[in-house]
């Protein structure tokens, strides 16, 4: 019942919060059905990467000076939050950011908030617990109470109830018992495969969002610095020092480790819409 | 005001008559600070002028129930019409541009606004004061020793059924889970594709359509209908902060306190008494509970 993937192209995007650069000519791609992981530090822009996409910029007084962002040929660049929900884009935000007030069954209904066909809301917070039966008894309960594993599958569970053809994921490793992370992924694993939904996640968990994505991007300064197969960004020795904590130097500084010339060392990789 | 007691006694009929005349003006400053507290629990926003806001209601009251002599049902629902538009035009001429902007410039816009209304009014309905309102049954009834108007019952019935309405409307229905959401994490609310913009513009209708009920029923038993009855919104506003202004609950017992205990200083003090002793109720409410008797912090594991 849920609306397949549809590509989300993002291509020469610029964004800037006053006169502070925060993506500069950013080119993403995730292919309809697709799994993509954005890799970066802390303050390498993907969470700005995350509110372009979903048109949260203007709540952190962020502007989009140039480029564009279309979902399945259209353009969502400049349209409000809630029109690009009700366009298929849901997010798991980053720090989870629950409705710590509301019951967990209140808060996934407010996932559906973009939804008109009320009858299906039911049927979609059935499906949401048959993916997460831990939530059942903890309904009625109060949100934030929950424990961050609980509240990361309270989120997920949220997003998914608009019925998304594209969720992004931001962070949802954050401060989570690995076996958590673990579950959680193979379950967006399952989602992507089953569902067809895409997903873009958003991780400083590398090896993690590597396992399970299709493709990669890795994010640096606001810049896209490589991209490729995630197989093939596994391999490569500078993701492996950087971010995969490879070598028994782990905390190397960016600036020792030699850069390949023009920031990019593959070209564009076309891989397979389907996964 | 409502009640003029000045003489101290220690007499039970006395003491009934103050119980009831402060649940009465209880009940009107509980739907002042229901207001308040609407408003600063879903947008964040204190806003000064609900005063200003229910003796808009006030003189609103009197143009079409008086004046253009409408029936009273037609009048009424003309007149919480007319001030839910009122609440539009707030939100998207005004407040709408200051989402984002600093605590206290928001509140001084508010100021604005309130100074707008009150020269509004001047101009529109001139200096000279109105009569109250006797729109609404003008008997009364005796019960043990102590009168009892049927406008004071029916300020009461109103006002619970507002309440009730109001408990309702948050609890099942989805734009009051969203205004609920928002109210939580605007943010997240807006990635959940909840429309803040929206929920925000029905916040300030919702205000306003409580301050013309307020205004309506407020008209009723001032002393007269003037400039000076924006003070109710002064006078309420220790109410909302004794009930904890983020508590819809705790407005409604912290105006029916506040009514009562002013009341009885009123009677038993005298009226000079009034203000002060409400006053320090909430001070000293303040400083044993910051957070007002049922307001809370917001709940986070992190």
């Amino acid at each position: 019942m849920n609306a397949s993937g549809l590509d989300l192209t993002i291509e020469g995007l610029t964004v800037v919060y006053g006169g502070v650069t925060a993506l500069d000519d950013v080119k993403i791609n995730v292919p309809s059905g697709g799994f993509v992981t954005v890799l970066g530090a802390n303050g390498a822009g993907k969470t700005t990467l995350v509110r372009s996409i979903t048109g949260l910029l203007y709540l952190h007084k962020g502007r989009v000076r140039r480029g564009s962002i279309e979902l399945g040929g259209e353009s969502i660049l400049g349209k409000k939050s809630p029109d690009i929900v009700s366009a298929g884009v849901a997010q798991v935000p980053e720090g989870r950011k629950l409705f710590p007030n509301l019951t967990v069954k209140e808060n996934l209904l407010c996932g559906a908030a973009s939804r008109s066909d009320i009858s299906g809301i039911d049927d979609s917070l059935e499906q949401n617990l048959d993916l997460f039966p831990q939530l059942r008894p903890l309904l009625s309960q109060t949100a934030g109470l929950l424990s961050g594993g609980e509240q990361q599958m309270v989120a997920v569970g949220r997003a998914l109830m608009s019925q998304p053809s594209l969720l992004i994921c931001d962070e949802l490793s954050l401060g989570l018992a690995p076996k958590i992370v673990h579950r959680l992924f193979e379950l967006l694993t399952e989602i992507n495969e089953t569902r067809g939904t895409s997903i873009l996640v958003i991780e400083q968990n590398a090896s993690l969002a590597l396992q399970h994505a299709a493709d990669a991007y890795v994010l640096e300064l606001g810049r896209v610095l490589m991209e490729g197969s995630a197989a093939e960004l596994r391999g490569n020795p500078m993701v492996q020092e950087l971010y995969l904590g490879g070598g028994g130097e782990a905390h190397t500084s960016y600036a020792a480790i030699e850069r390949p010339s023009g920031g990019k060392r593959w070209g564009r990789k076309r891989t397979g819409g389907d996964s | 005001m409502l009640l003029a007691f000045g003489n101290f006694t220690a007499d039970p009929s006395v003491n009934l008559q103050l119980l009831i005349g402060g649940l009465a003006l209880g009940a009107i400053y509980a739907v002042v600070a229901l207001g308040f507290v609407l408003v600063y629990k879903s947008t964040d926003v204190l806003n000064l002028a609900h005063g200003e806001f229910l003796m808009l209601g006030a003189y609103f009251a009197l143009t079409f129930l008086i004046s253009e002599n409408l029936n009273f049902f037609l009048g009424v629902f003309v007149l919480l019409l007319v001030m839910l538009v009122f609440g539009l035009l707030v939100h998207y001429g005004i407040m709408r541009r200051m989402v984002g902007q600093g605590f206290f410039a928001i509140v001084l816009i508010t100021l604005g606004i309130a100074t707008i209304i009150r020269a509004l009014l001047l101009i529109f309905y001139g200096p000279t004061e109105r009569g109250r309102l006797d729109l609404l049954p003008q008997g009364s009834f005796e019960i043990g020793g102590a009168t009892v108007r049927h406008v004071d019952i029916i300020i009461f019935a109103v006002v619970a059924g507002c309440v009730l309405l109001f408990f309702l409307f948050f609890k099942y229905t989805r734009l009051g889970l969203h205004m609920r959401a928002v109210a939580d994490d605007i943010e997240a609310a807006a990635a959940m594709g909840i429309d803040p913009d929206k929920v925000y513009a029905m916040t300030w209708a919702a205000a306003m359509v409580m301050a013309g009920i307020g205004g309506l029923l407020f008209g009723h038993v001032t002393g007269a209908i003037d400039r000076s009855i924006e003070a109710i919104g002064l006078r309420a506003f220790p109410a909302a902060v004794v009930g904890g202004l983020t508590s819809l609950g705790g407005s409604i017992v912290g105006g029916l306190v506040v009514g009562v205990i002013e009341q009885f200083a009123n009677g038993h003090l005298g009226t000079k008494w009034r203000e002060p002793v409400a006053f320090s109720v909430m001070f000293v409410v303040l400083l044993v509970r910051p957070t007002g008797l049922w307001g809370r912090k917001d709940l986070e594991r992190v």
